[in-house]
């Protein structure tokens, strides 16, 4: 039982920042108390080691490589800083759980929307790429299909956001894209004009 | 350790080597593959758990050209000190039935720990203590695995940035100890070796010099980059040169190698270009052919002389 308290303690140490530092400012005292004396102190005699900031960094990689992954057009149309900021407080709120990359990318959608930043077009880009997620995900059968509302034009916004470019002055275009998918077939994508009354 | 079959050459299987692999033609003789790419895990209370991916396994076998292939896993958490996966280890298992893994390994440490009662992966494969606890912890759990999966299973020396502090063992011991007890076969990850020895101010060559070598199924070399301050497994890169030398000494004495990997992530794949790749996998050829030919010198040294 201990081993597997050592062993939490030692995965919370990279994961958890607020973790490592009281960890590092406070040692045993501020490790759970049901760890071996042995293991309380290889932990904090480990909290203070550089290599345990190396494997942080590699952790975050790691997540953040499965986002930026999955959300390229979502991580571009917030800006590196910003894309940081947010990165870091869903990390707070969402220990990691899975290998897989779909998952995490899944919850950071959620988080955004919940978030409910102020960015004029990424509302569009986060939804588009949450219902291309939701085409693409492991299941059972046909996924259902999926229909995104788009206020500004989604070839320019998208397109622009593909190549590398920050989308500036995007025409108003009112349309939905609808997205369906069979079997191993790839996505297919058809925009509907909304009709003006 | 069961006996493995002598394959020669392996690549480590990630889709954009698919053109290398394609390329390579004799120069590689098998194909490693991460068993874990070829399905979702929707989680342990998910029913169904596992979904398969058809697509990428369909591109895998168009890769793979009809090679064989052994598996190197990245999900088993073997050594998590809480409860260990047996549903994993059957899906490993029933993937080698559809596509004939010759052996299978995965990576000697965890990546799982329970918090809050729920499961943490920290994604990144984290140390054991070297300790008599964690081979008591490691040995029923491999005999369960080499029960479940009827091929050869190997585990990886693990790539530490940090090391667990006053453990009761020295790497060699605890490796040479876990395999005796186990019959585990070793994936001598050399550039793991390397990147340790570097890191930590040690000579990869005395360790290698304590490693019971016959406990060796495979061999992995890579390269790596430095980052602040520490040289990383990052399988970066064509083969580093000390890789290379740790290579030319470590596989002659190795009597039951089945085969070398060179491994490359598929994302410094047009950076590194086919050329340099193509170049590394034709000097693997060779140093594999030069080990096999003084490996049989030592066994039957009549048969050359005559």
């Amino acid at each position: 039982m201990t081993a597997q308290a050592f062993q939490t303690a030692l995965a919370r140490l990279i994961v958890e920042p607020e973790f490592r530092d009281a960890v590092r400012a406070g040692g045993s005292a501020a490790l759970p108390g049901e760890l071996t004396p042995r293991e309380a102190w290889r932990l904090a005699t480990i909290a203070g080691d550089r290599g345990l900031d190396m494997n942080r960094t590699l952790h975050k990689g790691f997540r953040l490589g499965k986002l930026r992954a999955l959300l390229p057009l979502t991580c571009a149309a917030l800006t590196p800083a910003r894309l940081a900021r947010e990165v870091a407080q869903f990390w707070r709120a969402n220990p990691p759980a899975s290998f897989s990359f779909l998952p995490e990318a899944l919850e950071f959608c959620a988080f955004l929307e919940r978030r409910g930043l102020r960015s004029v077009y990424l509302a569009e880009v986060l939804a588009f790429e949450r219902a291309t997620l939701e085409l693409e995900r492991a299941r059972v059968g046909a996924p259902p299909p999926q229909s995104v509302r788009f206020r500004h034009d989604p070839v320019s916004l998208l397109g622009a956001l593909a190549e590398g470019r920050r989308p500036r002055s995007v025409r108003a275009r009112p349309c939905l894209l609808l997205g369906s998918k069979d079997a191993d077939a790839p996505t297919r994508w058809t925009l509907v004009d909304a009709v003006s009354r | 350790m069961q006996p493995l079959p002598r394959l020669g050459v392996g690549l480590a299987y990630q889709a954009p080597l698919a053109p290398l692999i394609e390329a390579a033609g004799d120069e590689l003789d098998y194909v490693e593959i991460v068993p874990d790419i070829l399905w979702t895990d929707l989680g342990r209370r998910a029913e169904p758990r596992h979904i398969d991916d058809t697509a990428g396994r369909a591109a895998l076998e168009q890769a793979s050209c009809g090679r064989p292939l052994v598996a190197h896993g990245i999900g088993l958490s073997i050594g998590s000190a809480g409860d260990f996966d047996l549903a994993h280890v059957d899906q490993i298992e029933r993937w080698r039935r559809r596509l004939g893994f010759d052996w299978h390994s995965d990576h000697l440490a965890f990546h799982l720990a329970e918090h809050g009662g729920e499961l943490m992966n920290v994604g990144i494969t984290l140390p054991l203590p070297r300790d008599r606890e964690s081979i008591d912890l490691l040995v029923p759990r491999i005999r369960e695995v080499q029960q479940r999966v009827p091929v050869p299973f190997l585990l990886e020396n693990n790539v530490y940035y940090f090391d667990i502090p006053a453990c009761e063992m020295d790497e060699a011991t605890f490796l040479n100890t876990l395999c005796r007890e186990s019959g585990c076969g070793l994936v001598l990850d050399l550039h793991n070796v390397y990147t340790n020895a570097r890191n930590h101010g040690f000579d990869a060559a005395d360790l290698l010099a304590e490693i019971e070598l016959e406990h060796v199924g495979e061999i992995h070399v890579a390269g790596g980059m430095e980052l602040d301050g520490f040289y990383l497994d990052a399988h970066s890169d064509t083969i580093a040169d000390p890789v290379w030398a740790l290579l030319e000494w470590t596989l002659p004495r190795c009597p039951n190698i089945g085969g070398v990997t060179f491994e490359l992530f598929g994302s410094w794949f047009d950076g590194v270009g086919s050329e340099r790749l193509t170049r590394d996998l034709r000097r693997l050829r060779r140093v594999w052919t030069q080990a096999t030919r003084r490996a049989r010198l030592r066994r039957e040294p009549s048969a050359e002389t005559v």
